[in-house]
């Protein structure tokens, strides 16, 4: 004790013992974790084909992650679903599952967080898949959650008179309407939130309740506001046609295409497999060539927004149990206008023309990509 | 003769500490204004919400880094300063490096904080100051920390009591904290939840083995100082200290239980905080059993009566860490504003309370200038005040906020956390009141310092200096 | 000593030097002479130990032996039981292939859609030898064929040949359709599935109807 030396030897050690433990221990234990598939195969190897989770994120998401740190939302958000014995968080339909040590590999700042007075964001992402209400959330919380004591981030924001293809339209409570651009800050933002997902399963954690369950329970807790701001100033017909389209687009056969398993109900489809509809050139661009996919299906590789893609899509088109002209028609006209989309609808006119155009083609036969493109020229 | 060197040694550090003592005030009163900002932005969230760097997370973690380094670290450095030279009956070596050091230091964090609000903070917990400035506050703070041990080496009498075992292992436990942080998070950073453990444990740490020995240290000196008698059942200090030592860096992990990390780091910090109570029951058998052998003499002296709100608050809210860290409990409490509770009530009804007292201990000693009574007896009963509805409004908020979490079937934004904005409506009452506490406490210590504030209403820290050096 | 007022009533207060050498000697000699025991400590040792046994049963119970991963229920498996669970995983990587690859046109119930997708279902093209599935994956087929006594293939076509499958998801899903929606056929291994690749390599072309027809006569015979 009297002796500096000595004394100053006992702090060290006595805070040493702490630091391997808590650093250099649970480094070497947990510090290299590597992406793994969702489950192991028979010998418990990853197989060699399948995807590794968690999926890297993308540039813009990983730009908004610097936002959010920036702004200091982790003051009051938390990142994490706590183990199913250690709190309510998946039945408060927070996650699927519990968060594990491997979900956050790919983030250079890990931002878990310790106190919720917002809600937990881990899943974020999947709560809450509207772009529209991402945006209005984050300029003004209260105009879409009336008790949110989130502060306000109007300087995201670029307040404009007219509302236009650009703007979303906020309502205060006071029933005035603001139309606002989002700024690249507030997309990067949004784009990191909805980056937030932990909706697969690891091999060391599996789901405690499964997708439907969860949908269930975030559609009754979060009271979602009607998506359909901008529909409501359509023209009656093009609402209709694009009522029916959706309709289509979640039915089987007879009288349905099936389209979400594949491109799934958010239009985003499913990165490496299935190409996204929501933005993509291929639904916003040439109507014919979109006809002809809808009538006799795609195989082959082909590439959607940069992104390659190889796989069969089913023609929904052929007889018997096919799509009529009309429905094919209302199910274009739905994807084109809905995730965000905006473009001009399809008539069933339109589909007969393009019908009558290919009328020779043997059925069955789907299209490649070489095939559409040399029709194009 | 004895008499003599206190003073010589009081002259010696005339400087510096009220250097410290003043730039620890300022800090006190721009931590006030972020705190009342921060707790009136969660009554009502459109308050000055069109500023950008006064967004909530913001000015809060502002708020935590400038009542941390910007007050706790310089009064740390003021009463180690002090009590290291007194008890080694030596003067204070190398002044003006300390000065400049000290100046540094709080450029440092007045860049750091500008950074906060700027945008640039880190994720880290506690050290959530831009990583440019990081090297700044380490090495201004190991050449204080330098001349501080050099003072302490140069003691007559070679026998060490506690007060300077708890304030030298705070000066030696800071830099190594902050060294493995900034190694962890910087330098090599650790890549997922690792990152997360260590930040945590860091932030934890920081308060429990830099604050807290500080306070502790101080509070083994002034008792019987003022008393004038030995601290009662001496012999357990030893014994509390190398327990809080051994037990503390292991016990501040408990806050991840259930995240996503393996299960022994949340279990160890879990046992060790209930190992905790040994500690905890030697300082407060310790300091009360001395302080309640004569009572009135507590009462009647304002700075003891400060420092015992302190160790009175450090037992109580140690005793609550423990049973909130009972994994049971823990359960409910653990992402709750309990959060805010524990950490106002560690360096504010506890650290600040204590250095609160020794500040009107040591003031009067270095400048001879005395504090009126009715300002200090104001400063106490608003601060007492002020904490403990603060407290309370956590305390009962947090738990209200964590037993309607666990309810799942309760919307969050509507029911959830419009139960608790009550609370947040105390907690800005309360740091309203604190705030005129502090700024009356920053007017009695600047008029100790300047007796005559109308010739230096230009400057504040350089004015201050020259003033007092002349 | 000092001008504090606090301290001008109080003059009994400890000046610094007498506070060094009080506590030291007081760490020394511990305490003033008394009668008898003292309470304290023993109470402190008690308390004490008592913690420490509290303590480590808390972190037996709660550490989960210093594993990375959460607990999960650690049971000791016979043969038997392992290869169940071996094929339990086997059939559901298998699922979640056909639910990526082959349920937009069979359907996730396995019933097909009539006239257009042919039911895998208690077909016997599924159920019967390993290598007929296995070849159709692998080369795909076209032209009419006849499944549960209906016709298809008038204007659907199994082109596999565009999309790349390994062995191994082949015999994942085949086994994943043959146990499935009440099929109770036998597992393919990957070996197997590698061997029908071999065998059918000379093949170009889809497969036809016939063609199969003729080649399994075993299962086309009744």
């Amino acid at each position: 004790m009297n002796n500096l030396l000595k004394f100053s030897l006992g702090i060290f050690l006595s805070l040493g013992v702490a630091w391997l433990a808590f650093v250099v221990g649970a480094r070497a234990q947990f510090g290299d974790l590597t992406p793994s598939s969702e489950t192991l195969d028979e010998f418990g190897n990853i197989p060699s084909d399948s995807d590794l989770y968690p999926l890297p994120v993308s540039g813009l998401a990983e730009q908004g992650s610097k936002e959010y740190l920036a702004l200091g939302c982790m003051t009051c958000h938390t990142q994490q679903v706590r183990m199913v014995e250690a709190g309510f968080d998946v039945e408060r339909g927070w996650g699927q599952r519990p968060s594990v040590a491997r979900d956050y590999i790919h983030q250079k700042h890990v931002l878990l967080g310790n106190t919720r007075i917002g809600p937990d964001l881990a899943n974020v992402g999947l709560r809450q898949p509207d772009l529209e209400w991402l945006h209005k959330h984050l300029f003004e919380p209260q105009s879409v959650v009336p008790q949110s004591l989130c502060p306000p981030s109007p300087f995201l924001y670029e307040q404009v008179d007219q509302a236009s293809g650009k703007t979303f339209t906020v309502v205060n409570d006071k029933n005035e309407s603001r139309f606002i651009v989002p700024s690249i800050r507030a997309k990067r933002l949004v784009s990191y939130l909805k980056s937030l997902h932990q909706n697969y399963e690891l091999p060391e954690m599996a789901f405690v309740v499964n997708e439907e369950e969860n949908i269930e329970k975030n559609a009754e807790l979060l009271n979602l506001p009607a998506s359909d701001v901008n529909q409501s100033s359509l023209p009656s017909w093009l609402e209709k046609q694009i009522a029916s389209g959706k309709e289509i687009y979640m039915k089987a056969a007879p009288g349905g295409g099936l389209c979400f398993t594949c491109h799934q109900p958010s239009g985003e489809g499913l990165a490496g497999q299935f190409p996204p509809l929501a933005g993509s050139d291929w639904v916003l661009g040439d109507k014919e060539r979109l006809i002809k996919i809808s009538i006799y299906g795609l195989m082959g590789e082909i590439e959607v927004n940069g992104e390659k893609y190889n796989n069969v899509m089913a023609p929904p088109g052929i007889p018997p149990g096919s799509l009529t002209n009309q429905q094919i028609a209302d199910v274009l006209t739905y994807i084109r206008n809905d995730w965000g989309n905006s473009a001009s609808a399809v008539t069933s006119l339109e589909v007969s023309t393009v019908r009558n155009k290919i009328k020779g083609r043997a059925p069955m036969q789907m299209w490649t990509a070489a095939e559409l493109s040399a029709v194009d020229e | 003769m004895k008499q003599n060197s206190e003073q010589i040694i009081d002259k010696s550090l005339k400087l510096t500490v009220c250097f410290f003592v003043a730039s620890a005030g300022l800090w006190l009163l721009a931590a006030a204004l972020l705190a009342y900002i921060s707790a009136a932005k969660l009554t009502d969230p459109f308050f000055l919400s069109s500023f950008e760097f006064l967004s909530y997370g913001k000015v809060k973690i502002a708020q935590a880094n400038a009542f941390v380094y910007g007050w706790g670290g310089n009064s740390i450095f003021a009463v180690t300063l002090w009590v290291v030279a007194r008890l080694s009956q030596a003067e204070a070596r190398g002044k003006v490096i300390v000065l400049f050091a000290g100046f540094i230091w709080n450029l440092a964090i007045t860049f750091g904080l500008l950074g906060i609000l700027d945008g640039h903070m880190t994720p880290h917990e506690m050290l959530e100051m831009p990583a440019e400035i990081w090297p700044a506050l380490f090495i201004s703070y190991s050449i204080i920390a330098f001349f501080i041990i050099v003072t302490h080496r140069s003691r007559r009498n070679s026998n060490t009591i506690a007060p300077q075992w708890f304030l030298l292992s705070s000066l030696l436990w800071f830099p190594m904290l902050f060294l493995i942080a900034w190694n962890g998070l910087e330098i090599n950073p650790a890549r997922g939840t690792v990152q997360s453990v260590l930040s945590m444990w860091f932030g934890q740490s920081l308060i429990w083995l830099w604050l807290t020995p500080v306070a502790l240290g101080a509070a083994y000196y002034i008792i019987p100082a003022i008393l004038g008698r030995a601290i009662d059942k001496y012999y357990l200090a030893v014994f509390g200290f190398w327990c809080i030592a051994l037990l503390a860096p292991w016990s501040v992990v408990h806050h991840l239980e259930g995240g996503p990390v393996p299960m022994w780091i949340p279990a160890i910090g879990t046992v060790m905080s209930i190992a905790m109570i040994f500690p905890i029951a030697v300082a407060s058998t310790n300091f009360h059993s001395t302080a309640f052998l004569d009572i009135s003499k507590v009462w009647n002296s304002l700075p003891l009566r400060f420092v015992i709100f302190g160790t009175l608050s450090y037992t109580a809210s140690s005793y609550i860490g423990v049973i909130f860290s009972l994994p049971a409990v823990a359960k409910i409490t653990q992402f709750s504003i309990i959060n805010d509770f524990h950490f106002n009530q560690r360096v504010y009804g506890f650290f600040s309370m204590i250095i609160f007292g020794m500040v009107y201990h040591i003031l009067p000693k270095i400048t001879g200038n005395e504090i009126a009574k009715g300002a200090k007896s104001f400063h106490f009963w608003t601060s007492a005040f002020g904490v403990l509805i603060l407290l309370l409004a956590y305390l009962i908020g947090g738990l209200t906020h964590g037993v309607l979490a666990q309810q799942p079937s309760l919307n969050w934004a509507s029911s959830v956390i419009s139960s608790i904005l009550p609370y947040f409506q105390i907690t800005e009452l309360a740091f309203v009141v604190l705030g005129f506490s502090q700024l009356v406490f920053v007017v009695n210590v600047w008029k100790a310092i300047i007796p005559n504030p109308f010739a230096f209403f230009t400057n504040d820290d350089d004015a201050t200096n020259s003033e007092v050096s002349a | 000593m000092t001008k504090d007022t606090t301290n001008n009533h109080q003059p009994s207060s400890m000046s610094d030097h007498d506070m060094v050498e009080i506590h030291s000697k007081l760490n020394i000699e511990k305490h003033p002479p008394t009668k008898g025991f003292l309470v304290a400590p023993l109470v402190f040792v008690f308390v004490f130990g008592c913690l420490i046994f509290v303590c480590s049963i808390q972190l037996a119970h709660s550490t989960n032996q210093f594993q990375l991963h959460p607990p999960t229920d650690i049971v000791v498996l016979t043969e038997e039981e392992k290869e169940t669970a071996r094929l339990d995983r086997k059939v559901a990587s298998g699922k979640k292939v056909f639910g990526l690859r082959c349920a937009s046109c069979h359907q996730a119930n396995g019933l097909g859609i009539q006239g257009q997708y042919p039911p895998l279902a208690g077909s016997k093209w599924v159920t019967s030898d390993p290598a007929l599935i296995s070849k159709i994956i692998l080369k795909g087929l076209k032209g009419e064929i006849i499944v549960k006594g209906e016709v298809y293939g008038a204007s659907a076509a199994v082109n596999m040949a565009a999309v790349p499958i390994t062995d191994r998801e082949i015999a994942n899903v085949t086994t994943y359709v043959r146990t499935a929606w009440g099929n109770a056929a036998s597992e393919i291994t990957e070996n197997e599935v590698s061997l029908f690749r071999a065998e059918s390599e000379d093949q170009v072309e889809q497969w036809t109807g016939t063609q199969l027809v003729d080649m399994f006569p075993s299962v086309f015979s009744n």
